[in-house]
Formats: C-alpha cells, structure tokens, sequence
C-alpha cells in the first residue's frame, strides 16, 4: 500500500517538469477541442495524436495521449451542453439534460456540473486504477492460453453486444476485425496469409493507420454526407462548479463512478455505454425520475461522472490482461506496444512502476480538464463556430500525414482510405466500428491462444471447456449470446396467470 | 432480436449478408487450400489455415443467420420498411465531390512527385471555397465567392505551413 503511494509520489514528481506540464497544457486542450467538435470522436483524436508523439521518449507520448484521451471524453459534454449535439458517443446522454438546462437559461451551471462530474468521475476511476491493477495483474498471471483465448473472444463478444443498438451486427464487426487481424505472416510458421503476393500486406495491416481510417476519414465521410446546420450557441451563466450540486448529488457521483469503472474493466465496452448505465442507475434511484430528460442536474451528473470514470477503468484490463477495455484504450494499448511498453500479466513484474506512472498522468489529465473547463467556454464556443468545410479537409490531412509518418510508407495511407471506406459503409448499414477495432486488436491474441492451447493439450478440446476460469469465460459468452435471442428471453420471461 | 422499427430496410441488410457469407465461404475454401505445413511437423490443430477457417465459418453462419432475420423482417414489415434516421443528408453529387477530392489528394497528391506542401494547399484551399460555396447556395452560410475565395487560400497555406514544420521540426517526422 505505502509502496504504491510513495510510486504514485515518484511518478506525480517525475512529470512535474516544465516540458511535461507544457505537453499536459497542450494535449489536454487539443483533447478538449476533439471532443467538443462534433464528428470527431475520442478514439480519433488519440489514433491521431499516437502518429504526432512516435519519436517522443515513451513517457511523454503516453502522457498525451492519455490527456488526449481524458480531455476529449469531458470535451464531449461542451457541445451537448451548447448545441444539443455530442462532441462524442460517450456525450450523448448529457445532451437529455445538459441542453434542456441550457436552454432554461442555465448552461453555465449545465458545464459546471459537467466539469464536477468529469473530474470526480476520472478521480474514482483513477483511485481503482491504482487499486485494482496490481490485484487484478497477479490474477492474470493465473491465465494460460486457454482462458487469454476466451477472454479475448468475451471482449469481442461483449463489445459487439454492448456498442450498437444491434448486437447481431456487433457480433459480424468483430468477426471482420478478427479476420482483419489474420492478413499477412502467421506467428508460427510464418506463412503468408491473404497476403496475395504483397510485400506490404505481408506485415498485415498496421493497427493505428487501420484505426485513424475506420474512425478518422470514416468520421470525415459521415460528415461529409450530413448537412452541415447553422451552429446556434445558448448563452450562458457562471460555468465554475458549485460545492452544493456535488454535496447534493454525492450519491450518484459515487454510484456513477463505480459503473463507469466497471463498465470501462469489462473489455470493449466503453464510455458511451458507461454514460447510459450511469443515468439509467440515476433515474432508478431517483425520487424524482419525471425530471430526467427535462434538465435534471442527477441526470447530468451521472452521465458525466460514468463516462468519464470509465477512461481509468478501461486502462485497467490493458495493463493487467493486454485487453482494451474500450475503443480509444484499445489505440492507447497500440501505442503503448509502439513504446516499447509491453501491457499485460507481467507488466507488475517487468515495470512495476508503469502502472502508477499512468496514475499519475491520470492526475494530470484531470488538473488539465478542470483547468479548461473553468476558462476555455469562449474560446471552445469560437472553435465550435468554425464551419466544417474548413474543418474537414485539415483533419483529414492529419490522416494522411499521421498514417503515413508510423512507418514511411504509402501503403498505410492506402490502408487508411479502405478502412475509412469500410467504416463509412458499415456505420451507414447500422454496423457498430468499435468491435471491428477490438476484434483486430484481439485477433491475435485469441489465435495464440487457441494453438497454443490445442498444441498444449495435444489437440484436445477439453481443457478449453474443462478449467475453471475457462469454464467460467465460456459460460457466460453463451448466455451473453443466448440471452439476445427472443426465444431464449422467452423461456425466462414469467407469464402472466390466467385469469380464475 | 426481433421489434421495430428497423434502422436499416431489411433489403439492405440481406444484401450485407449475403456478401457475409460469400465472404466466409471463400475465406473458408482459402483456408482449407492454405499449405498446411506438414513438412515442418505442423498437425491439424496448427495448421496456418485453421484459425481463419473457423472465423470464416462464423462469419459466414452470422451473415446466414442475419439473412434469415431480414427475411423475417421482411415478411413482417416489407422489403424497403426502415425508420427514419433522423439526419439531413447532402445531395449525392455534393458528397461524391468531397470523396473524390480525399481520394485525389491521398492517391495522387501526395508522395507523387510534386511537393507536399503545394498538394496539401491546393488540396485544402480547392476543399473550402466548394463547400462554402455549397453551402451559401442552400442558405446554409453567407459571405461572397470573393470573400471565400481568401478563406480557401488562408487556409490551405496555413495548413500547408503549420503541418509542414510542427510534424518535420517539431516531432521529427517524415512527410509523403
């Protein structure tokens, strides 16, 4: 415990330096601005910024990209507060309430609650950061590739089921994400596959040009579909957070802080489903659910807090198992790997200090959205006013230069443009892209698993389905799967009596 | 997995699915016909072409399996039903011009000989003042072509400048 404080210490010291405040400054603010622009999202801005920071020392580059990641995920809330459009997913259900207060004249105090909300939420995350990670990584030492090759498919399976509104479509992104994953050398023999006859595919698709397409340009196209409406901006009263809303809403920040947590360990699930499971548990408990909906500060602050608790939560699982446990975790875990940082089981062992380094940059990330939600307003209102013909085209030059810099080549600003053209269609057939990018995150470690295992057990199945946490994974897989299915639904569903 | 309405016309969905499971097929055949490496001592279970076979096979049974819902969905609602997605869309040329001017600039504008800053001016600067102009002809904005026309070059220049030297002289990196 002491021993975690005084890393925790060593960590908040270390960043403390001129150049590293002048990135958390920067990066923080770039963060906010991503996610208060509706369109781009948080996974985009830290697929972006990881192609800016590749030749930074690792500590640095994860330092952005974590501020990146934070401030983008509160930024959200400026845009659904302002203009009743999320800046991200994971703002959606702020705009219920954000925007119904901001147009009772109340949107400072709207932004206000948003920022108390974002910073507590990321500060209890960040508390169970630090607590769960070296518990949870002594656990994952007990995983073999039996139980790594279920969990791998538990976060494809979950983040297809969790992130659309149709959990069959979830399932088939994931699917094409794990096919994605298979293109090029396998591990084992090194055998081409699909590669027909490429060099360049031979390496498979690079994951962060793979990411900054499917997100980045795929984002691009939808924005260049959708018609841009004049942005008309409510006015605004104090934005500095009242002491008496978080007194009077503790119990919600610290429910909504526990399910954005939990819902950022379970991998792929994310903030925007964080955000919803939060405010649903707020108007269950509340005495007065009737306001949800028509400007409730409850209903605002829950979203607020479970979202953004979720970012701490969804770090937890990259660093303990090397499984994201939401879509912009899953580009931060990339970049991580870029770094040089290996995330996973050993990671207690081989960089005991790692985890409170992230902590701490955790910290900071939270002193830079409390910093910007108090004084950025007007200036994040003029950014909002910037049409989006001149948007667009700068975001996508960012696409082209930062797939192109990972690794010099052109072939990753083609892998960019197809993915871009695929998440584009498949977001506009009603296909969620989150499992598509978990699915070629985890790819390869779900292969892993199922030949290393086969090749432990000589070929048997058994031990897949036979040893305890292995049977537990699969296990509930299935009901997870089963449960979608009205039939099965049908048997649990208790019928009414007929009538004596 | 069933009650509407549907985003997407069930349609749609059954064309999707069927390019799913003629997908998974291949992927499946590809599989079973990949060198199975018997000569370095692989068996079945190690094979290169197994693990893709499998997931092959499971996106042909989804894309099967989601044929079979937009049949039933189908039946129940007919064949073009969808809800309304609640968005205003630009009109298809409008939208094909912004694709092809992506296209153009990441296929031909860059690492093809002419220099990275110039495509990327041009490339910004062609972007704004057609979309602006778009725009001010549907009401969607106001202004004169003159006065987007300085928009368009302040923009692709200053684009063209910040990119160039924060990605070359700040974070060391190469550009196409």
């Amino acid at each position: 415990m002491f021993d975690g404080l005084v890393a925790f210490g060593h960590s908040l010291a270390s960043f403390a330096t001129p150049m590293s405040l002048g990135l958390i400054l920067a990066s923080s603010l770039v963060g906010v601005i991503i996610g208060a622009l509706p369109g781009l999202t948080a996974t985009m801005g830290v697929a972006l910024m990881t192609t800016l920071t590749i030749k930074m020392p690792s500590a640095q580059a994860l330092l952005v990209l974590i501020c990146t990641y934070v401030g983008a995920i509160y930024g959200g809330s400026r845009s659904a507060i302002l203009l009743n459009i999320p800046g991200t997913p994971a703002s959606a259900a702020a705009c219920l309430d954000g925007h119904a207060l901001a147009k009772q004249g109340l949107a400072g105090r709207a932004m206000g609650i948003a920022t108390s909300g974002s910073v507590l939420g990321t500060l209890t995350g960040m508390f169970f950061l630090a607590l769960f990670t070296p518990v949870l990584g002594d656990l994952a030492l007990k995983f073999g590739a039996y139980e790594f090759f279920w969990l791998a498919l538990f976060g494809v399976v979950i983040a297809g089921t969790l992130t659309g509104g149709d959990p069959l479509k979830g399932w088939i992104a994931g699917v094409i994400g794990i096919l994605c994953a298979s293109v090029g050398q396998e591990a084992v023999y090194a055998h081409d596959r699909f590669t027909f006859g490429s060099r360049d595919l031979a390496g498979g698709f690079n994951l962060v040009p793979a990411l900054v397409g499917a997100f980045g340009f795929a984002e691009l196209l939808m924005a260049a579909r959708e018609r841009a409406l004049p942005v008309k901006v409510n006015p605004f009263d104090s934005v500095i957070p009242r002491l008496a809303d978080v007194a009077r809403y503790w119990k919600t920040i610290v429910r909504s802080g526990l399910i954005g947590t939990f819902m950022g360990i379970l991998p792929g699930v994310g903030e925007d489903v964080a955000a919803w499971s939060s405010y649903a548990a707020a108007k269950r408990a509340s005495k007065e659910p009737e306001k949800f909906g028509k400007g409730s500060i409850d209903g605002l602050m829950a979203a607020e807090t479970g979202d953004n608790a979720c970012v701490p939560g969804a770090i937890i699982p990259v660093l303990t198992l090397g499984i994201p446990g939401s879509a912009p975790a899953a580009v931060l875990m990339a970049a991580m790997l870029i770094h040089g940082v290996r995330p996973g089981p050993m990671i207690m062992t081989e960089a005991p200090t790692f985890v409170y380094d992230v902590v701490a940059m955790m910290m900071y990330a939270t002193l830079g959205i409390l910093l910007y939600g108090l004084t950025l307003t007007n200036v994040l209102i003029k950014v909002l006013m910037v049409p989006k013909p001149v948007i667009v085209p700068i975001i996508f030059v960012l696409c082209v230069v930062g797939s192109f810099a990972i690794a010099s080549r052109l072939f990753d600003v083609w892998v960019m443009l197809g993915f871009g053209v695929v998440g584009y269609t498949l977001r506009r057939l009603d296909y969620p892209v989150a499992p598509l990018v978990l699915g070629m995150v985890l790819g390869d470690l779900m292969e892993k698993g199922l030949r290393r295992g086969l090749v432990l057990s000589d070929g048997s199945l058994g031990p897949f389905f036979t040893r305890p946490i292995s049977a537990v994974l699969w296990i509930t897989i299935v009901v997870v799967v089963l449960l979608k299915f009205d039939v099965v639904r049908g048997l649990f569903r208790r019928r009414p009596r007929p009538a004596a | 997995m069933s009650g509407g309405p549907y985003p997407v016309a069930p349609r749609s969905d059954l064309n999707t699915a069927l390019v799913w499971v003629a997908l998974g097929a291949a992927i499946v055949v590809a599989s079973w016909r990949m060198e199975r490496m018997t000569a370095q001592g692989a068996d079945l279970y190690t094979a290169p072409g197994l693990w893709p076979g499998v997931v092959g096979l499971a996106l042909a049974l989804l894309g099967g399996l989601l044929a079979w819902r937009s049949l039933v969905r189908a039946r129940e609602a007919g064949w073009d039903a969808a809800a309304p997605r609640g968005e205003t869309l630009v009109p298809t040329p409008r939208f094909a011009l912004a694709a092809g001017l992506f296209l153009v600039y990441a296929l031909l504008g860059v690492g093809r000989g002419l220099p990275f800053w110039l495509s990327t001016a041009l490339f910004v600067a062609a972007f704004v003042f057609l979309f602006r102009r778009a725009n001010r002809k549907v009401g969607d904005a106001t202004g004169s072509d003159r006065g987007d026309a300085v928009l368009a070059v302040v923009c692709g220049v200053a684009t063209a400048a910040v990119v160039t030297l924060v990605f070359e002289q700040l974070f060391f990196v190469r550009l196409p």
